[in-house]
């Protein structure tokens, strides 16, 4: 930046009218031009007298504040340059502006911009698939494994039960009853009135097929495993702490609160149970 | 030079939705066939050794025992 200077020679201060006075421009005219003086080498008492006289008129002249503070800063260079600035001729002058030219890329501008916006959405696409790759990996962790997948269901071959008969088999490490039911149970588990037993519910809803009736062989009063064709009324036995249960294995005395559970089941084809 | 790049600017990237919407669809695409072909490398490397590949043996064993 080169500093202005005034086209011809002053001989003497200008005083600025207050409201023009703005910075910059106020700045250069409060020095005299160095032409007017004879000599760098002038002592700094001679170079700073027009700038107090003219501060000092400026005050009779009702100047703002601010324009004094203006003028008090003037006073602080002590070089008398005409730029407090350094040229940028000046030896080792930070004010050159270097060449860049030989930085600069020959290419068309739009090919460069679309290389970084390709390696900004290249880098994307990789951080996408990397956090979904996680986030599954992580989700199946939580699921179940191939072991326990393949336990969660049993397979019965329903032809070796006979009529009249208990199976027990283990199924998620918890024992479920398979009664082979003859048309006397089941009539007899029909007959009776299940609106007045303490956990109310049909024999319908409790067995797919009459004959077959399965159910977990988990008491549900504290867990025991109850007796098979034992109790008051021909069903299982608790003997824990005495709970009776019919021949559709709902409570009818002792302290359990529930029937035996039922679990999910089907008959895929007309001999095979799938219990799960 | 410029003129592909000019295309592939004012089509893709100029638009943040469309830019956005390439970037997933790149990822999805690059993942399906990143998965392919790691897969295949396995298995031409394990050729032979993988359950899928001794399975038929063991089938036509059974299959034998039970003719017995």
């Amino acid at each position: 930046m080169k500093w202005p200077r005034p086209a011809q020679p002053m001989t003497g201060p200008v005083i600025p009218i207050a409201s023009e006075s703005s910075g910059s421009n106020f700045d250069f005219r409060l020095h005299p031009p160095s032409a007017s003086l004879p000599s760098h080498s002038h002592s700094h008492a001679i170079a700073d007298t027009p700038l107090a006289v003219n501060c000092f008129t400026m005050s009779l002249s009702s100047a703002s504040s601010t324009l004094l503070r203006t003028c008090a800063r003037q006073q602080l260079p002590t070089s008398r340059t005409a730029s407090p600035f350094a040229s940028a001729n000046e030896r080792g002058s930070t004010l050159k502006i270097p060449n860049f030219s030989k930085y600069q890329s020959n290419k068309n501008p739009r090919s460069n911009q679309v290389f970084s916006y390709f390696m900004a959405g290249t880098m994307g696409l990789a951080s996408a698939v990397g956090a979904k790759a996680t986030v599954q990996d992580f989700l199946v962790n939580m699921s179940a494994s191939a072991d326990v997948l393949a336990q969660a269901k049993v397979e019965i071959a329903l032809g070796a039960i006979p009529e009249g008969k208990n199976v027990i088999i283990k199924w998620r490490g918890k024992p479920v009853f398979i009664r082979h039911r003859t048309q006397g149970e089941i009539d007899e588990a029909r007959e009776v009135k299940w609106e007045s037993l303490r956990d109310p519910q049909a024999d319908e809803d409790r067995a797919q097929r009459p004959e077959w009736l399965v159910m977990l062989g988990v008491c549900t009063h504290l867990g025991c495993v109850p007796i098979g064709e034992a109790g008051d009324y021909g069903g299982w036995f608790c003997p824990c702490h005495g709970s009776h249960y019919d021949i559709s294995g709902r409570i009818r005395k002792g302290p359990a609160p529930l029937n035996l559970e039922v679990p999910s089941y089907q008959f895929p084809e007309d001999e095979t149970l799938v219990i799960g | 030079m410029a003129g592909i790049s000019n295309v592939i600017y004012q089509s893709i990237i100029r638009k943040n939705a469309v830019f956005l919407t390439t970037i997933f669809a790149g990822a999805f695409a690059f993942e399906i066939s990143f998965d392919t072909f790691s897969n295949k490398v396995w298995d031409s490397w394990n050729a032979g050794r993988q359950w899928k590949d001794i399975k038929p043996r063991y089938l036509a064993a059974a299959a034998e025992e039970d003719d017995e």
